[in-house]
């Protein structure tokens, strides 16, 4: 393979020039260090896909390249290759799938990778480590292969300097170069390392002055394929350190006291009999603060019960009343989707139904855990947390402190979902720590986790439409109202709400996109005073459930078979072409146009979210009135697929966190407070009840456009109730579904 | 007290009544047995106990005494020549690339490595018996059960 003009594709084109490919260039003796910052159509895309960090930080993107890598490399003289990612694992694989996009273009032997977590130590923003929303690979695919192609150039170009052959004749065999024959085909032993060339290495390293060639699909060796996890060696023998596992010399145990209702500050607190408690080394209050720090987890829980509190405020709220409070008002509300006249054309036959999703609990299986350790204004937090930065900034607003002097570690996360944002459990820690002058652990209880975590913010959405004589659509109304996610002030932006009149990520995934000829959406926001954030898919979940439901429902109005009825409105121009692949790869997988087996039934549903397409076929029976799925099978289309392996993981675990939603999760509130505490009285889905998957794995371009670990998620309880309604003729409308 | 974990013998001050799950991580160090629950419902704990599956969330560290206590580090042997083997449940857990995030992890597979002991060619019925009182919130139920069978297989190669 040669670098001609002629080949030069076209994600090359719009590459990096050299003025926006910043090299930083060091590393010890014999080694190649190598961090990239990159601006331009890269970034540009990159702020585009990731909204949120966007609506939080309010950076805007493009305006300026960032003095920070995006990404890390060290070849060793060993021929070692070390790559940091700036993403955090959290068991979607993509330290796996971010190490093949490097290792393909710098055309490296996989067993010499290793991959190592990104840090703050090396540079990196902490922003960019946010780890959310579907949007790693997005985000990072083209500036990850512009950097690794540069790299390998620099490679090459220093190979034929130290071999003195001309740069074209070196062919990449696997981190090593080899050198073609001159006039023929032959490649010539031996091979040089890419630990040699950077052992040999006399003076500075020259820079490329453009993104070299990149390669074409048909050239990858690892993207596409389903290479094994890097990180599981490390997790099935124990030794992977989460930050519920972090550890350092002289360490002690942190525990706070917690409010009797949401929304209770302390009024007045004393350290009563706790500090002569058994194990107790320091009672540390503070303005609205109470805490211990003890030799146990346990000791210092009990300690807390001995401080001398009281609390004022907060809510006693029922959890009738938050039902009310989140509920379509007869007026108002923010217009966010308008297309064609609903009111002019919402004559003919009236289809409606309302939908709704209560509060679920993230029960990510690892609580919220930090370790502190605080040297006078200096403090390092090692947590699993999917944003160093807000956990670093809520650390230094805690303390008084200078955010540069707060270094974030980001350890493995045991589960997060949206849980692990950083806005709690840290700050925590490093209180305690200050307080004791000793490094503190907090570990959050599953009891403190599910009680007073914040959560997923419950929705109900109302539809109508209308259908002329034939059966066909004429308009589409949808109207919503959620609790907050981004609004919510403590995590969010509330002046963003005031401007938009929405939350942009509760109101997620609530447009209309398949083609009927009118169609208006309305959102309605509705906060309670429970908290309520991210949780997996934001307001795809509940949004999709109520639009691919109702598509059910129009569908039986219009005696159409659910796949034709989607099929023919489906979306305009190429997002329909994709809609249309899912759906038929799902149907015929699922064998949709043939009978379901003996008292069984089958549900559909597809969505676009985010850059991916998605349908869902499950089968479900209700043998004794009990609802259980036995089969799903799921087409996704994210563009393209890195790990098909790794992409089924994640789409089998977002089908079974769906299902676990649709069949058993309700949050409650009573006077104020959780109405469970454990997972006693809050049951997920176990083993027993899971389905086989099937997934089938779609590339529909030659670039990742959207991510896998949400979208699907919606999808469950829409199909589901769909499944239901054919087997019963019942409609189930409120999550989590029973039959009565 | 003293406790025998993983063939080594550790003197520990700890209170007869901690919990044998924190005694382990905390006190010594070992924090591949993993907490999720404390109340002995999601398996997360899961150690062996002269073999024995057992949510040591729920077990005082007293119960523990003169008894062999494996965890999830002990799971693994090494070979003549210091290598790690990885056990049969561990291999298979890694091949049908089972875990998430793996908190979980640890419980399912010290779980399921006392049941194959118990029952080394199991059904799949069996299987899922025996599985399900371990969560896993990631989701990964199905390649679970795979991954059982999988290691059933092995370490029936293994033993041939
Ligand atoms: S932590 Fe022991 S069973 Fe959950
Ligand atoms: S792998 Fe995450 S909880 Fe099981």
């Amino acid at each position: 393979m040669t670098d001609s003009a002629q080949n030069a594709n076209k994600t090359a084109r719009k590459g990096v020039s050299r003025r926006r490919f910043l090299l930083i260039l060091g590393g010890g003796v014999g080694a190649l260090a190598v961090g990239a910052v990159a601006a331009g159509p890269t970034l540009v895309r990159e702020g585009r896909l990731a909204m949120n960090t966007l609506f939080l930080t309010g950076d805007a993107p493009g305006t300026a390249p960032p003095k920070a890598p995006f990404v890390w490399f060290q070849i060793d003289a060993d021929n070692t290759a070390h790559l940091y990612i700036p993403k955090i694992e959290m068991g979607q694989g993509i330290h796996t799938a971010l190490a093949q996009v490097a290792a393909d273009e710098l055309d490296i032997a996989w067993e010499t990778v290793r991959v190592h977590q990104g840090d703050a130590e090396r540079g990196f923003d902490p922003a960019l480590i946010f780890t959310f929303g579907s949007t790693s690979v997005t985000a990072l695919y083209q500036p990850i292969r512009e950097v690794a192609a540069a790299l390998r150039e620099m490679l090459r170009s220093e190979a034929a300097a130290q071999l003195n052959v001309a740069a074209e004749r070196l062919v990449p065999v696997g981190s090593a170069f080899m050198v073609r024959e001159e006039g023929g085909d032959n490649l010539l032993e031996p091979p040089i390392t890419y630990g040699q060339i950077v052992a040999a290495k006399q003076g500075e390293w020259k820079t490329p002055e453009t993104t070299p060639r990149l390669k074409t699909g048909a050239e990858f060796r690892y993207i596409g394929k389903s290479i094994e996890r890097v990180d599981l060696r490390d997790k099935v023998t124990g030794r992977a350190i989460y930050g519920f596992d972090a550890r350092v010399e002289g360490m002690k145990y942190g525990a706070v006291a917690r409010p009797p209702r949401y929304g209770a500050t302390l009024k007045r607190a004393g350290t009563g009999t706790a500090g002569s408690m058994p194990g107790v080394i320091a009672v540390v209050i503070r303005d609205g603060f109470a805490g211990v720090v003890a030799e146990t987890r346990a000791k210092a829980h009990a300690a807390l019960a001995a401080l001398d509190l009281e609390w004022e405020g907060g809510t006693n709220i029922s959890q009738a009343e938050i039902e009310a409070l989140v509920s379509i008002p007869a007026q108002g509300g923010t217009l966010i989707q308008r297309v064609g006249d609903v009111e002019a054309n919402g004559g003919g036959t009236r289809v409606e139904a309302t939908y709704r999703v209560p509060m679920a609990s993230h029960a990510q299986l690892e609580p919220q855990a930090a370790l502190a350790e605080v040297d006078g204004d200096s403090v390092t937090i090692t947590t699993s947390t999917q944003s160093p930065e807000i956990t670093r900034d809520s650390v230094a607003a805690a303390l008084g402190v200078d955010a540069a002097k707060v270094r974030v570690v980001p350890a493995y996360i045991g589960g997060a979902f949206g849980r692990k944002t950083g806005v709690d459990v840290g700050a925590e820690a490093a209180i305690l720590a200050k307080g004791a002058g000793v490094p503190v652990h907090v570990g959050w209880t599953r009891e403190e986790d599910m009680m007073y975590g914040y959560k997923r913010p419950p929705a109900v959405n109302s539809l109508w439409a209308s259908l002329d004589a034939e059966g066909g659509v004429t308009a589409v109304h949808h109207e919503l109202a959620s609790a907050d996610i981004l609004l919510n002030p403590d995590i969010g932006a509330p002046i963003l709400g005031r401007i938009l009149g929405t939350d942009p990520l509760a109101a997620g995934g609530s447009l209309i996109l398949y083609a009927f000829p009118n169609r208006r959406v309305v959102y309605h926001h509705t906060p309670i005073p429970v908290p309520t954030a991210y949780w997996r898919g934001l307001g795809s979940f509940p949004n999709t459930f109520a639009i691919e439901t109702f598509m059910d429902e129009l569908a039986a109005a219009a005696e159409t078979d659910p796949l034709d009825f989607r099929l023919r409105y489906k979306p305009e121009g190429a997002l329909g072409d994709r809609f249309e692949r899912v759906l038929n790869a799902v149907a015929e997988a699922s064998g949709w146009r043939g009978a379901a087996p003996e008292g069984r039934a089958r549900g559909l549903a597809a969505v676009y979210d985010r850059g991916t397409v998605c349908a869902l076929v499950v089968e479900a029976s209700a043998e004794n009135r009990q609802i259980r799925v036995h089969r799903a099978w799921c087409a996704v289309d994210p563009g393209l697929v890195i790990n098909p392996d790794g992409a089924a993981n994640q789409v089998q675990g977002s089908i079974i966190m769906g299902l676990s939603s649709t069949l058993k999760e309700r949050f409650t509130v009573e006077n104020g407070m959780a109405a469970a505490q454990n997972f006693n009285a809050y049951p997920l889905l176990t083993l027993a009840e899971a389905p086989t998957i099937e997934v089938i794995a779609i590339n529909s371009s030659d670039e990742p456009v959207g991510g896998l670990g949400e979208p699907v998620g919606g999808l469950v309880p829409a199909a589901v109730s769909s499944a239901v309604f054919a087997l019963t003729g019942e409609r189930l409308r409120e999550m989590p579904f029973t039959l009565a | 007290m003293q406790l025998t974990i993983n063939n080594q013998v550790y003197e520990v001050a700890a209170d007869p009544d901690d919990m044998l799950l924190w005694v382990i991580r905390d006190t010594l160090g070992l924090t591949g047995t993993k907490y999720g629950c404390g109340a002995g419902i999601c398996g997360s704990c899961t150690i062996h106990l002269d073999g024995a599956a057992l949510r040591s969330c729920i077990t005082p560290a007293s119960a523990a005494e003169g008894k062999a206590i494996t965890t999830i580090e002990g799971l693994a042997m090494l070979s003549d020549d210091g290598e790690e083997v990885l056990h049969p449940v561990q291999q298979a857990f890694i091949e049908t690339q089972t875990p998430q995030c793996s908190w979980c992890m640890s419980g399912q597979m010290m779980t399921a490595a006392a049941f194959l002991e118990n029952n080394p060619q199991p059904t799949d019925a069996e299987i899922e018996a025996a599985m399900n009182n371990n969560i896993c919130r990631c989701g990964c139920y199905a390649r679970i059960r795979a991954a059982v069978a999988r290691a059933a297989e092995i370490a029936q190669e293994g033993a041939a």
